[in-house]
């Protein structure tokens, strides 16, 4: 598949500013006709703002956007449509309790004398996905379907709008080898068809895998442009991240382990919200001193096994013990009383409360008991000095304990989840996903943190998909996939290549040898 | 420096009750607490920090001053369209609310204040108590009821005490069943309340017939009996006998009150979990928070508040139950808790705010024959100015001129510029 | 008792039933076009009032009920165009907005009132009202039970059934309808395939400030003939809850709204005969009562749209 030579879309010096925030700038970058363009750049680079301004969601502080030569100014998702821009967003833009159908004519429906014409919207849509090789029941409600198949419907929208060029943004993210495989060779198929792509990502080797070049970008600013077939791994991701990085955090060896674990998950069985299983049978156990970390891709039965050790749902069968008590049923407090810790995945919702103050969110599951709080009556100096030791203990940079907590940065504010949950001294601690979206100096700071709780002796269960971050600081690893721990290993004694067969293939990833 | 403190809490106090019952001499104790504040602060912050807050203070009010002054001449210009002067008119509410009927106004602000407050204890609890009204007639009627059924062998202040509580007693079992409905079944507190309030007020008539107002046997059939004076508030004219005879030392419960609440939401482990629990129920649930218990003592302490109102006006003003209840407490309470942004002393003064255009507004009728509706107008406008955070901006940004008729060539010019 | 019931249950309860569901149906409709959109609309009550008012006004003053009909309906959408706008373009929280158009809704009509008649209270009569236009559909009217209560009423109970076919059919099958769902479950992909949110959700609640003016043109130039200060004596929240109990959909929301109709029916007619000698207000509290055990059974059961009462906004209207 060689691209033609016509530019079909080309930004120069492209900049938005949001306040003092500079997402963009001066980026200049060009798509040629019937080629596969990948934009690289790490969490935060600047690849989903320079997305959205091209789509036509946020207008540029500066630049301009040439479409076929002519200068284009998109003030909404519509004018860039009608263009013949399709975009696959990281965030599905589907309506969960629609039919496909509806999702995919959602806004350019056939009509006649005022109704929809669902049946001939049906067969355009089978169409379609017959001529492209994405399968799909049209009648389906979206939210019954696999992630996999809802990345489809949202392809399959951009080509029902004939779109001539295609940005997907973090497309392999959530899917298993196997749907990249599929995904890949679609996208080949509609270059090969004259169909020009974007794709935005941080993994490397797929965009090596599937692109003609890379542009690769790093704060905001394009750094690099490389042909796909001459460039290496390591060259772009040095370019990615600046400097050569190994995230260097020396992992303690766990302190000496009890017989006796301090968590103990017996033949577990959580059913989701909506009543289908969850978690199935699942057996884990957590020591002192030790760190577990449970891999696997989100969607997993993650959700529901950190509210089930933290007690916000029921369990349908099984036993969870703690310090060898039967805690199965205890609410979050009685368990947070007994030396529990929690440091929920959204710090925003369900870790601080936004408009509280530093004081008052330090309190948070503490505001029962003496100094803070005596005869029911806040002591609002204890609460203060609380605050403003935690404060320097955890390296949280704000002004004072009375500062609103919206308006710390995200590493700041996680500080602050953790510097309360570390300091209630617990005996076990329960971490999901703790540095999304962090910057890399943050996340080193918690890491740091992590630790030294292990070498006190606590018990650590962490739920992370990032798998640099398991390898990173868990002692043992135990992999979900469907509710079901599928795989569990020593984390010297496996590899990243390991884990991730056993996470996306499940029972069936054969055991290395 | 406490020195300065204490003798300005003292001047502010005494210059609050003389101003309340009318001596306006009060004023000038209270400019003197305010300089002798003002200069303990300084002494405290020091001239820089100091004028900044000063400057940051009139900011803030700059604001609502403004809103209620643009809301003023949008009615006025309503009163023009429609054949009415409003110069006049006006003239007339300033004087009327502020001066002649002073009196009246804080009379009207008393049970203004509390359900203000039961409204915004709800609210920070994440709860609209919109039904404030029903909680309020509960009030009234069992206060009426003990009052005229209570022995007089008790001691006044025994007995006042005694009704009060069952009053608020009363107030939270009414929004017992909203608050079960919302902890368990998630029904809108919204509905729930407001047909509470409608049965409540539809069977009130039962209550006034079974105590003296039957229009078979009474003189008054559309009132009960007066409760016995024993249980009557005292008067401010006991102590300060210029004052208006009908002034009651309720203002001052009320007052106390809006400190009282204050002090729970702000200082106790309570208020900060159901504050908690209203701006975050996930966060304040994952950290141990009894969702429920919290969310059934905020609509409970909210009824208990709104009764109080009630309670106030019986033993204070009315001494009897009137069958006319229709008072629009409640949506009257929402309006002064969102204009006082849910903070419990500002409450205090968008009811007299409030207390002022009606009492005000009931003198222009008289005086000027202006329909005092056009209050109630002026009194929407208000609320949707000040309340309106995005207007504000906006307004800002693009300057007072520019705003009519050229928003969208002048964000246009913004976008460029930044 | 026996002889009691059946002198309880008659044709004319059904046909009251039907007649006195009327204003909360007309008012729920706009409820669930309104939320299903996601804007939550408790300001219906006030709306309602609105229209009743100018119904009123303008039929005394052309002396044609229709026209009245007319006026009430474009007073009550240009009233809630102030919701509207202090909705989706000012952001405004949902509720307050709500009440406020409440609070502004109970001061505009009695200040009108006095402008417009002279006096406080009630309003002029009309001398032709829209009773006048009762009619009966021939075969059907003459159905046992059902045929005078469903076919054989005045025009605006007729206008109702129609209005909840066809808002069910606009729902389902037209692209106003898709774009109403899509609006209040993920306004954001709406958003993004390029239907402008705002312009329909602004279109959602014109369309219920319609609804509601049907409904408060019932209440004064059908069911009565003049407008009385607060006549709309609750029935805007009773259709709230009517739109929860049918689960935001029209079909669901017409069964709820007989229910009302029902109740309302069964206490004057209750009354009237004199049953259980309980004093007049207890029947007159039924359908507040009613509605707060419909809404304990069943709330549990229905789904609100997923962005419900969630401000709505896009990048570009508010820089940091």
């Amino acid at each position: 598949m060689t691209p033609g030579q016509q530019n079909v879309l080309e930004t120069q010096h492209i900049t938005k500013r949001f306040g003092h925030l500079v997402a963009n700038d001066d980026i200049s970058i060009l798509l040629k006709k019937g080629e596969i363009l990948a934009i690289l750049g790490e969490n935060g680079a600047g690849k989903t703002t320079l997305m959205n301004i091209l789509f036509g969601l946020y207008r540029p502080t500066s630049g301009s956007i040439k479409l076929q030569g002519v200068d284009v100014n998109f003030r909404s998702p519509r004018e860039a449509i009608a263009a013949g821009l399709g975009m696959v967003h990281q965030h599905f833009m589907l309506v969960p309790p629609l039919t496909v159908t509806q999702n995919i004519i959602l806004g350019q429906e056939p009509v006649k004398n005022g109704h929809i014409l669902y049946d001939k919207a049906k067969k355009e849509v089978q169409e379609l996905s017959r001529r492209f090789g994405l399968e799909i029941d049209p009648d389906a409600p979206v939210m019954d379907l696999p992630v996999g198949l809802q990345q489809r419907v949202e392809i399959l929208k951009a080509l029902y709008r004939k779109a001539s060029v295609l940005i997907l943004d973090e497309p392999t993210a959530v899917l298993s080898p196997r749907e990249v495989e599929e995904l890949f060779e679609v996208l080949k198929k509609l270059a090969a068809n004259g169909t020009s792509i974007i794709i935005i990502t941080h993994k490397l080797e797929e965009a090596l895998s599937i692109a003609n070049r890379v542009y690769v970008l790093r704060r905001g600013k394009l750094v690099a442009e490389m042909d796909a077939t001459r460039a290496t791994p390591q060259e772009l991701a040095n370019q990615m991240v600046g400097r050569p990085v190994v995230l260097s955090v020396e992992k303690p060896t766990p302190t000496s382990r009890d017989t006796a674990p301090i968590l103990k998950l017996e033949k577990l069985c959580v059913r989701s919200q909506r009543g289908l299983p969850a978690l199935v049978n699942v057996d884990l156990s957590v020591h002192r001193g030790e760190i577990l970390g449970i891999a696997g891709v989100e969607g997993n039965g993650q959700d529901e096994l950190c509210k089930a050790v933290i007690g916000l749902c029921g369990i349908e069968s099984g036993s969870i013990r703690y310090k060898d008590k039967d805690i199965s049923h205890w609410n979050s407090r009685r368990r947070i009383e007994a030396g529990v810790g929690y440091i929920p995945e959204d710090r925003h919702t369900s870790g601080l409360v936004l408009p509280f103050t530093l004081s008052e969110n330090l309190i948070l599951g503490k505001s029962d008991r003496p100094p803070l709080c005596r005869h029911g009556i806040l002591n609002k100096r204890e609460i203060d000095s609380n605050a403003t030791k935690l404060m320097q203990q955890y390296d949280v940079r704000a002004e004072r304990p009375s500062t609103t907590v919206s308006t710390l940065s995200g590493g700041n504010q996680q500080k602050v989840v953790v510097a309360r949950e570390f300091s209630r001294n617990p005996d076990f601690l329960l971490i999901s996903q703790p540095t999304r979206g962090l910057d890399v100096g943050a996340i080193e700071y918690i890491y740091k943190k992590i630790n030294e709780l292990k070498v006190q002796g606590v018990g650590i269960l962490l739920i992370s998909m990032e798998l640099e971050e398991i390898f990173a600081i868990a002692d043992r690893i135990a992999v979900l996939h469907k509710g079901e721990v599928v795989f569990e290993s020593l984390a010297q004694a496996t590899s990243q290549t390991e884990v991730g067969e056993y996470m996306f293939r499940g029972k069936l990833a054969r055991r290395a040898q | 420096m406490i020195v300065l403190h204490v003798l300005a809490l003292l001047l502010a106090v005494a210059g609050s009750v003389l101003y309340l019952a009318s001596y306006f001499e009060g004023g000038l104790l209270l400019i003197g607490a305010l300089v002798l504040e003002g200069f303990a602060q300084r002494k405290k912050l020091g001239k820089a920090a100091f004028t900044q807050q000063v400057k940051g203070l009139a900011q803030k009010s700059l604001v609502p001053v403004v809103g209620i002054v643009v809301a003023l001449v949008i009615g006025a210009i309503i009163m023009a369209l429609t054949g009415y002067d409003p110069v006049k008119a006006y003239e007339a509410l300033f004087y009327g609310g502020l001066i002649k009927n002073w009196h009246v106004t804080v009379l009207n602000a008393v049970p203004l204040i509390f359900t203000g407050l039961a409204i915004t204890f709800a609210f920070q609890g994440g709860l609209f108590n919109i039904g404030a009204e029903g909680q309020y007639y509960i009030g009234v009627i069992v206060s009426t009821w003990l009052g005229l059924t209570l022995s007089p062998s008790l001691p006044s202040w025994f007995g006042i005490v005694l009704i009060y509580l069952a009053a608020m007693l009363a107030g939270a079992l009414l929004n017992v069943i909203p608050a079960l409905l919302k902890v368990n079944t998630g029904a809108h507190e919204v509905v729930t309340t407001m047909m509470l309030a409608y049965t409540v007020r539809t069977l009130s008539p039962l209550f006034i017939r079974a105590f003296g107002g039957d229009p078979k046997t009474s003189s008054h059939p559309l009132a009960t009996d007066a409760i016995k004076d024993r249980f009557w508030l005292p008067l401010f004219q006991s102590i300060l006998p210029e004052a208006i005879y009908r002034l009651h030392i309720g203002i001052l419960l009320a007052i106390v009150a809006a400190f009282v609440t204050r002090y729970i939401l702000r200082s106790t482990n309570l208020g900060y979990k159901i504050r908690a629990l209203g701006y975050n129920p996930k966060a304040a649930r994952t950290y141990g928070i009894p969702v429920g218990w919290m969310t059934t003592t905020a609509l409970l302490i909210s009824g208990a508040l709104a009764a109080m109102a009630g309670a106030t006006q019986v033993l204070g003003l009315d001494h009897r139950m009137f069958q006319d209840l229709n008072a629009g407490y409640g949506w009257n309470g929402i309006s002064i808790a969102l204009l006082a942004q849910n903070n419990p002393v500002a409450i205090i003064f968008t009811a007299l705010l409030w207390g002022a255009l009606d009492a005000g507004g009931q003198y222009m009728a008289r005086v000027t024959h202006t329909p005092n509706a056009i209050i109630e107008i002026i009194k929407g406008i208000i609320l949707f100015l000040l309340l309106s955070e995005s207007l504000y901006e906006q307004l800002k940004k693009h300057g007072f001129w520019k705003r009519w008729g050229r928003r969208r060539a002048s964000r246009k010019q913004k976008e460029v510029a930044a | 008792m026996n002889g009691a019931l059946l002198q309880l249950f008659t044709p004319q309860l059904f046909e009251a039933m039907v007649r006195l569901a009327t204003p909360v149906t007309f008012a729920a409709l706009a409820a669930v076009i309104c939320e299903r959109s996601g804007v939550t609309n408790i300001a219906m009550e006030g709306v309602m009032l609105v229209g009743a008012f100018f119904a009123a006004w303008v039929g005394w003053l052309a002396g044609n009920p229709w026209i009245g009909m007319l006026g009430g309906v474009a007073g009550s959408m240009l009233f809630s165009l102030l919701f509207a706008w202090a909705v989706v373009s000012l952001h405004f929280n949902h509720v307050v907005a709500g009440a406020i158009m409440n609070i502004l809704a109970f001061g505009i009509t009695r200040y009108l009132m006095m402008i417009c008649f002279g006096r406080q209270g009630t309003s002029e009569s009309l001398p032709r009202t829209l009773q006048d236009y009762k009619f009966a559909i021939p075969v059907l009217s003459k159905i046992p039970y059902v045929g005078p209560a469903l076919f054989n009423q005045t025009p605006l109970v007729y206008l109702s059934i129609i209005s909840v076919i066809v808002l069910s059919w606009v729902l389902l099958r037209t692209r106003f309808g898709l774009s109403i769902n899509a609006a209040g479950e993920h306004p954001m992909a709406l958003e993004t395939l390029g239907r402008s949110v705002y312009k329909i959700r602004y279109s959602a609640v014109l369309l219920s400030g319609l609804f509601c003016g049907l409904a408060g043109a019932f209440l004064s130039i059908e069911n009565s003939n003049s407008f009385t200060e607060g006549m709309t004596d609750g029935r805007g929240f009773i259709a709230l809850a009517a739109n929860i109990a049918g689960a935001w959909k029209p079909g669901g929301v017409f069964i709820a709204s007989l229910f009302f109709g029902f109740v309302d029916a069964l206490q004057l007619r209750a009354q009237s005969l004199g049953l259980l000698s309980l004093p007049s207000e207890v029947f007159l509290a039924f359908p507040y009562v009613a509605t707060i055990i419909a809404v304990a059974g069943l709330v549990r059961r229905s789904r609100p749209p997923a962005a419900l009462g969630e401000d709505f906004r896009i990048e570009g209207e508010s820089e940091t």
